[in-house]
């Protein structure tokens, strides 16, 4: 949806009904949409996450040096 | 209209009466009809808030709604979503908004003479969105700053946000 909307078509929904019922994807493309959208809305904005993947309350400047614009695992700092 | 790749529920089978409230609020505003909310449906929960969040982010707020009108039909024409492109507010009809202004603001806003500066910048906002994102930097939002106000760009970002992602997802659907 976010790279190549026009490739899902009939076929690609007769696929997603094989795994998932109309209401699954009805609530998966809703959410779909809305991440598409809001996270480009807030990278313009460049704010960062509040904690850092130890768990630590840090400020901004602090947090842009930690997540820069690669994605940082909370779940693999935690592990 | 050609038939979405999901079917929308029948209105008498929505059963909400909040829901049936923001149906009969699109219809008067033109945006949305029954289509998108109808679908939504299906999801159970889901269709009143995000129904509510599109008229709301559409309709209220302190920013222009005929600017508004424009920006979403250009979304909806990047989007590649020919539902939304062709849904048109009454309120914004009503208020002096035409077809002209409209095909200028989608077409070709920079070289148009039909807006202001401030009109402009909201536009540019709305088409690098998902365009050109990187183009919307610090030097960008001082622009839009010397025209609006914070709590209109949290409303135009927002809007275009909320809008442009539901217009992917209502194209995916083929639903007109």
């Amino acid at each position: 949806m976010a790279g190549d909307p026009a490739a899902i078509d009939a076929g690609f929904y007769d696929e997603l009904r094989r795994h998932y019922s109309e209401p699954e994807i009805v609530e998966l493309g809703a959410f779909i949409g809305f991440n598409i959208g809001y996270h480009t809305f807030f990278g313009t904005l460049k704010f960062y996450p509040m904690f850092a993947p130890d768990g630590r309350l840090v400020d901004q400047q602090e947090s842009a040096r930690i997540y820069g614009a690669a994605p940082v695992s909370l779940a693999g700092a935690a592990a | 209209m050609s038939a979405p790749l999901i079917a929308p529920l029948a209105r008498a089978d929505a059963g909400d009466p909040a829901l049936a409230a923001l149906i009969e609020r699109g219809e008067r505003l033109g945006v949305p009809d029954e289509t998108f909310p109808l679908i939504l449906a299906r999801a159970p929960g889901y269709a009143q808030p995000l129904m509510r969040a599109l008229i709301v982010s559409h309709a209220d707020g302190a920013v222009d709604h005929k600017l508004k009108e424009i920006i979403r039909i250009l979304l909806a024409r990047r989007a590649g979503d020919a539902y939304f492109a062709g849904l048109r507010s009454k309120r914004a009809r009503d208020a002096g908004l035409d077809e002209a202004t409209i095909a200028a603001g989608v077409d070709d806003y920079e070289r148009s003479t039909r807006f202001t500066e401030a009109e402009k910048w909201a536009l540019r906002y709305a088409d690098n969105m998902y365009l050109n994102a990187d183009a919307i930097d610090a030097a960008f939002y001082a622009q839009l700053k010397r025209h609006y106000s914070e709590a209109q760009i949290m409303e135009l970002g927002a809007f275009i946000a909320f809008h442009y992602g539901m217009q992917v997802f209502m194209g995916t659907l083929r639903a007109a």
